[in-house]
């Protein structure tokens, strides 16, 4: 057995107004600063002075990348406390919409994933335009679809079906379905996409899931047609068999005796681990 | 100051915009539109309509654009000047608004109503109130224009200028601005601002007193509730096919849920992220039940919470909303989504919502009274609507309906008749739900709204009903006008049967008994009365009276104690009258007094 001894400080504990200080400093190195700026959340908006210090990092394009990227985690740390944070907002969202386009891609996707979280309609204004001119992009479409997910009220949907049509990626595809998953008339397109087996197994899964949300009807019709299809694969199977066991019409099911008797079939041949647990507690639940 | 570039474009062209079809109108020309339209003085009523948020204009666009229309919008009325028929729009901003460009315009926008009062500075602490955490830079340079710069405004400055510029108006919320002016949590120049305006109205104490006459309400009709009178109710026909599903998957018509009683009806839906929206609007619902349910009305009265979002609010959603939120959900009380019908409720409720795809992309406060019929009966839009009030206009509803089912009970006996139907019917002839005599759970507080009208149901009788009402009240007048009502009356009859015809008696053997039992009338009656009043000197009287006419009948030389007797019966007769008199006196006076009162109540409810 071993004893685990503590770790001798470096470095004596600083007051925040010294961390601000010492992060706000370019005669400190990068890391000392970066380390500032995690211990200075609680002084940043204590002043307005401490405020325009920690700003003036953040849009000064000369600074190096980390101690500015560390600079925004400070702000969002310190915007947590929304109370507190009060008088400081102003100046902070302004500063985030002004570096939202910085020559830097990490300081721009830091300021973008801030802002979109804030439901900001510059940023979501921004990213809409990305997606449609590739050339305007701030961000990779991914991740433009990622930050439009915050909101469903951002008028998303047809950006997100675009690319769904023509992909740039298949992260993107995939992204963009993600975000169609809230999308009550993108129903269909799961419909096929669960029931494509040339598709692949991340989107036929993604797929399950959306239906569960947008129509969970559907998503019983076709689990219950998946189970009795032989030549559908395993792992698919197995997420039919929880959509139903967990979400399907108990009394329905338990009175299936075509699909009980098809999954007893499946659950001695089966291969995969994942099926025939599922097969069982499934079995478990309605054969008595 | 706005940046002027888009107000030059020339006034004609927004003619042909207003036409166009909201796809093919770029963010820009609506714009363009909107400054043209702000500057022709007589397209004014144009640019308040573009506040609507059931305007085609605003139909597939995200709720970020719709901001920015909107935004612009409000810009563009306050350089015009805020007109009475716009304000709602901005005091709704500023009562539920939760965006910091719209709350910002918003506050501009009402700088430029010609009349500030007092009744407009709740409005503005309302919205620093709810903002203040929210109070992130805006730009009013140009149309989309988002703020990067420290130059830039914010919704709790503009909101601070608006108070300094209500000065004395503000009066009432001076100590509330003082709290935030101490909270220490303004930003710099806010703090700035709001020490300004507090300098402005503690300047104003010495001051000439505000405008008097009408200065603390608000413009008529600016509360956004609208009642309808019977007669102007639409019918609910092209909604009664419409097939809800409710919180538990069952299914049930418009028709079904709706006909037979009065319901409240609310719409949401459950992605809505406005707190001060839906989440309240279905916490209110709750709180109308239980207010329902504490007068036992729960069952006369039905609510409803609709979902403007159908494609997305499967039943198990809304339940689960209606459950976190307190909502009662039974047979009759109901969370319901129409898969099919979201597009006839729209038309025939004229809901103010708006869509991108099957999403709302902003909709306004909206809660509805419905008669027996399903008939919009009243409406509540806009501003917070008060949970008693839209009660206390459901119970009005139905009353009116139970009276309508008396007036058939006349013609239909078979038919039950509930307590409140044979009651609560005012001195006018119309159901009253302020009649102290209606049952207690039908009985409000004097109602103030000066918009009733729908206390204009008569009975409906058939013809032969009103000619044997006619000639049976004309043969009960007269027999109670030759009635003998009071002891003068049985005096001068006794008269007329004994003086006149005393000398008839002995040859009309059959008087007798008729003069006696007159005279039994005459002394009962004046034996009750006195008993009544507490002087019995008439009553003695008037039985000694009978005693001698009595006596004068018994034997030879004792006729002229029968004028004894009358003159007895006679003074007893009077003495008895007078004496009661002042008591029937008074008794008229309070009625004519409690009739005062009720009429009273039924002017304020006419």
């Amino acid at each position: 057995m071993t004893t685990k001894k503590s770790a001798p400080k470096t470095t004596k504990r600083r007051s925040a107004r010294t961390s601000i200080s010492i992060a706000t400093s370019q005669r400190k190195v990068p890391k000392e600063r970066v380390a500032a700026f995690a211990e200075a959340p609680l002084a940043v908006c204590e002043t307005d002075a401490n405020l325009q210090a920690v700003l003036k990092v953040v849009r000064n394009k000369e600074e190096p990348v980390e101690v500015r990227l560390a600079a925004i985690d400070t702000l969002a740390t310190a915007a947590f406390s929304v109370v507190a944070f009060e008088s400081c907002r102003h100046d902070y969202i302004a500063t985030l919409r002004e570096v939202a386009k910085d020559p830097n891609a990490e300081i721009r996707e830091s300021a973008l994933g801030l802002l979109a979280g804030e439901k900001d309609g510059f940023a979501q204004e921004k990213l809409l335009e990305g997606l449609k001119d590739p050339e305007k992009a701030l961000v990779p479409p991914e991740k433009a679809l990622q930050l439009l997910s915050y909101d469903v009220h951002a008028e998303s949907y047809e950006a997100a079906r675009n690319v769904v049509e023509n992909p740039p990626s298949e992260v993107a595809r995939q992204e963009a379905l993600r975000l169609l998953a809230a999308d009550a008339n993108s129903g269909p397109l799961f419909e096929k996409l669960l029931r494509d087996k040339d598709e692949y197994r991340a989107v036929r899964q993604l797929s399950a899931s959306a239906l569960q949300a947008i129509n969970p009807d559907k998503l019983q019709k076709h689990a219950r047609e998946m189970l009795l299809d032989s030549s559908e694969y395993e792992d698919i199977q197995a997420t039919s068999l929880t959509a139903l066991n967990q979400f399907g019409d108990d009394e329905a099911v338990a009175k299936d005796k075509l699909l009980l008797k098809s999954i007893r079939r499946m659950r001695g041949k089966a291969a995969s681990a994942k099926y025939k647990r599922n097969a069982k507690q499934f079995l478990s639940k309605y054969e008595s | 100051m706005l940046n002027s570039s888009l107000a030059s474009t020339k006034v004609n062209a927004a003619t042909p915009l207003l036409g166009q079809a909201n796809a093919t109108l770029s963010e820009r020309e609506f714009a363009a539109m909107v400054d043209a339209l702000a500057a022709d003085p007589n397209r004014r009523e144009q640019l308040t309509d573009l506040l609507r948020e059931d305007h085609h204009f605003y139909n597939q666009r995200g709720a970020a654009t719709v901001v920015r229309m909107r935004g612009w919008v409000l810009l563009a009325v306050a350089r015009i000047g805020l007109a009475d028929d716009a304000l709602v729009f901005v005091l709704e901003e500023l009562d539920t608004g939760v965006d910091a460009y719209l709350v910002a315009a918003a506050a501009y926008a009402l700088r430029s109503y010609q009349n500030p009062n007092p009744s407009i500075a709740p409005f503005v602490m309302r919205a620093i109130a709810q903002i203040r955490y929210h109070d992130n830079p805006v730009s009013f340079e140009a149309y989309g224009d988002y703020a990067v710069s420290g130059g830039s405004t914010s919704p709790v400055l503009e909101l601070l200028v608006t108070l300094a510029w209500l000065g004395p108006h503000a009066r009432d919320v001076r100590a509330e601005i003082e709290v935030i002016a101490q909270s220490r949590g303004l930003s710099k120049k806010a703090q700035i601002e709001a020490n300004r305006t507090l300098e402005i109205i503690r300047g104003t104490d010495t001051a000439e007193e505000h405008h008097g006459g009408s200065c603390c309400e608000l413009p008529g009709g600016l509360l956004s509730k609208f009642y309808w009178s019977r007669r102007s109710r639409r019918a609910s026909e092209p909604l009664d096919s419409i097939i809800f599903e409710d919180q538990d998957g069952e299914s049930v018509s418009f028709k079904e849920f709706f006909h037979g009683h009065p319901s409240i009806v609310v719409f949401f839906y459950t992605r809505c992220e406005n707190p001060l929206k839906c989440s309240l609007t279905v916490t209110k619902l709750s709180r109308i039940q239980t207010m329902l349910e504490s007068r036992g009305l729960s069952d006369q009265i039905h609510t409803a919470a609709i979902t403007y979002d159908p494609a997305f609010d499967l039943a198990e959603r809304i339940r689960g909303y209606g459950k976190n939120r307190s909502v009662s959900m039974d047979a009759h009380h109901r969370m319901l989504r129409a898969p099919d019908g979201i597009d006839a409720l729209r038309q025939h409720f004229k809901l103010g919502v708006n869509f991108i795809e099957s999403l709302v992309n902003r909709h306004r406060l909206e809660a509805y009274v419905l008669d027996g019929s399903g008939r919009i009966a009243a409406s509540f839009q806009r501003l917070h609507w008060d949970e008693q009030e839209v009660v206390e206009r459901a119970v009005e509803v139905l009353t009116e309906r139970d009276v309508d089912t008396a007036s058939v009970d006349l013609t239909s006996p078979e038919l039950p008749v509930s307590p409140a139907e044979v009651v609560g019917v005012s001195l006018r002839g119309h159901p009253s739900v302020h009649d102290q005599t209606a049952p207690a759970n039908l009985r409000t507080p004097i109602d103030r709204s000066p918009h009733n009208s729908l206390h204009q149901a008569k009975p409906v009788h058939s013809k032969w009903q009103r000619s044997a009402a006619s000639v049976m009240g004309t043969l009960a007048s007269l027999a109670v006008a030759f009635f003998p009502k009071c002891p003068i009356c049985w005096a001068a009859y006794l008269s007329v049967l004994g003086i006149a015809g005393l000398n008839q008696i002995p040859y009309s053997p059959w008087l007798q008994p008729v003069l006696g039992l007159v005279m039994l009338i005459n002394i009962v009656s004046v034996w009750l009365r006195g008993r009544g009043t507490g002087r019995m000197g008439g009553a003695y009287l008037v039985t000694a009276g009978a005693l001698a006419i009595v006596l004068s009948r018994i034997g030879s030389g004792w006729e002229k104690v029968a004028i004894v007797g009358v003159i007895l019966t006679v003074a007893g007769s009077l003495l008895s009258a007078f004496g009661s008199r002042k008591n029937s006196s008074a008794s008229r006076s309070y009625r004519e007094s409690a009739n005062r009162v009720v009429s009273n109540r039924e002017d304020l409810l006419t």
